[in-house]
């Protein structure tokens, strides 16, 4: 467990040593606060429900951003074959890999605390709506992540990677206009599969197992196919 | 110390390895050498457990390398033909990095960080960024992440490549400061640099050993030393003169230029015959200019092999 500890500091670090990590920051910050203060004002209720809309589908285009490095960088490097030869175990890697992201990403979500204390200041917002919806989009985030970092352990390629996850998360994202054009068993799966059906729950302050289950075994299973990927270096002169 | 039997290695339908056997006792240094292709740096990555061998067992250290890989990675200090180094870190701050995933314990990680700092000459660019160093730097702060564990083998792909003959020395130097202590396996184009550092050669040739002797075996098994002698006077008599010398056999006569001929000749390094001959080339009055020995060199050796 240190060792996950230890390269997720790592590639915490890598983040702030690199110009792209002040760019997503600043830009995501920039555009959150945008529509914050324009969702406000427009709406003129205190609640964070349409802000958290809002930040899900930047998270679909920030994301991929984020993690298309993680192993593809390492592989171009050669920095792979040094983190393979340590007695380190593969889901170690991983897994400091991926905390290390979330890490990150938890650090944008912080910044975005100051709405909460906004809203709290001019009215009476509902706290578990809140509460939850930060949960849920975290959780979705968190998803995302394990999304990206898998496919960057396919390739070599930074833009490949990217490319790849756009079409993941996009696919997620989007699968709910699929519904007209599908029937049976393949509607149910999609719709099953669209991470909107399951943030919305979190977002108006319901908490379910089986929207926590979605999510947890989505980054479960991400995780397993990067160990598998790592392990086996099929994708390895991809 | 290091022991691999009957390993093969198969990518697809190319087989990298054949059936390759071989044992390293502790403390020594041994040369990988083949042409590109041959499977040297598979061979290393397959010591290291970075790659699994399609068939057949390699043990370190009495550890199966791929029962035990983390076992046997511990015990092993890997620098691969490219130093994996991250550009962005500092010396300082990969080194840290590299004995915080290599089992070095917290309370001994700085000392280690500042003992290899120390060995490999890197207390002067300890706080700069990797990517800023030179190609000479770069090669000895990966030489120093193989190290930092103290590990009982260290395996080097091809530690020179690409540097200057000064950076080349540095890197030599280093290296040889390594060995006293530890087994080390070095793979080199560089055949001089193998014949100075390295006790014994293990020669691959498409998968498979060709030559796994010492140094000294292979040269001169491969070649006996010959004698070139440059002598002044005519044909015949020097054919006389030589012929009457019993005790070396001649090869070549070579015509210099005129009356200048240039003998060779089996050498013995037996000095009685050298003796015998010098005065079999006076009894013919025939001056000798010049007499010195040829030896067999490693990359001939190499060279006929590889043919």
């Amino acid at each position: 467990m240190k060792k996950v500890l230890f390269i997720a500091q790592k590639e915490l670090c890598s983040y702030f040593r690199s110009p792209i990590a002040y760019v997503v920051l600043i830009a995501t910050i920039t555009i959150f606060n945008i529509f914050f203060f324009t969702i406000i004002d427009y709406n003129q209720e205190s609640t964070l429900r349409d802000v958290f809309k809002v930040m899900e589908f930047l998270f679909v285009f920030m994301v991929p951003i984020l993690t298309m490095k993680v192993f593809s960088e390492e592989k171009q490097m050669g920095t792979m074959e040094f983190l393979m030869t340590t007695p380190t175990k593969n889901i170690e890697i991983v897994l400091g890999k991926y905390f290390g992201a979330v890490v990150f990403f938890s650090f944008i979500m912080l910044l975005t605390l100051p709405y909460y204390f906004i809203i709290e200041f001019f009215s009476r917002p509902d706290r578990m709506a809140i509460l939850t919806g930060y949960i849920g989009i975290w959780l979705e985030g968190a998803f995302f992540i394990s999304i990206g970092i898998m496919v960057s352990s396919w390739t070599k390629s930074q833009i490949v990677a990217a490319i790849l996850s756009y079409l993941f998360l996009f696919f997620l994202y989007f699968s709910s206009l699929l519904d007209k054009y599908t029937s049976g068993l393949v509607q149910v799966i999609v719709t099953y599969l669209n991470v909107m059906t399951h943030s919305e729950n979190f977002i108006v302050g319901i908490l379910s197992s089986s929207d926590m289950i979605y999510f947890f075994s989505g980054i479960l299973f991400c995780l397993m196919i990067t160990r598998i990927s790592i392990d086996t270096k099929i994708w390895d002169n991809v | 110390m290091i022991s691999v039997k009957n390993i093969s290695k198969q990518f697809g339908s190319c087989e990298a390895l054949k059936n390759i056997s071989f044992e390293i006792p502790s403390g020594e240094i041994v040369g990988f050498l083949g042409q590109n292709g041959a499977g040297k740096t598979t061979l290393m990555r397959i010591l290291t457990a970075y790659l699994p061998a399609s068939s057949g067992q390699a043990f370190i250290c009495g550890e199966d390398v791929s029962l035990n890989p983390l076992v046997v990675r511990r015990k092993i200090g890997y620098l691969p033909e490219n130093p994996p180094l991250y550009p962005t870190m500092t010396v300082k701050s990969y080194l840290r990095f590299a004995a915080q995933l290599k089992d070095v314990g917290i309370k001994y990680q700085k000392a280690q960080v500042e003992h290899v700092l120390e060995e490999c000459n890197l207390l002067d660019v300890k706080d700069q960024v990797i990517g800023t160093l030179s190609k000479g730097y770069k090669q000895r702060v990966g030489i120093a992440q193989a190290i930092i564990h103290e590990p009982e083998v260290i395996i080097l792909d091809e530690p020179t490549n690409g540097l200057d003959p000064v950076q080349i020395l540095h890197v030599r130097k280093l290296i040889s400061r390594l060995e006293s202590k530890r087994t080390v396996i070095i793979s080199t184009h560089i055949l001089s640099e193998i014949e100075q550092m390295a006790q014994r050669v293990l020669i691959l040739k498409k998968g498979e050993i060709a030559a796994d002797s010492e140094i000294k075996k292979i040269i001169i098994g491969d070649e006996r030393k010959q004698l070139f002698v440059q002598v002044r006077g005519e044909e015949s008599a020097i054919e006389k003169a030589v012929k009457e010398t019993n005790s070396l056999k001649q090869i070549n006569i070579e015509c210099l230029g005129e009356d200048v001929f240039e003998v060779h000749l089996e050498n013995t390094n037996n000095a009685s015959h050298y003796n015998e001959l010098v005065q079999n080339f006076f009894k013919y009055q025939i001056k000798v200019v010049e007499m010195k020995e040829k030896k067999g060199s490693l990359e001939e050796a190499f060279l006929k092999i590889n043919k």
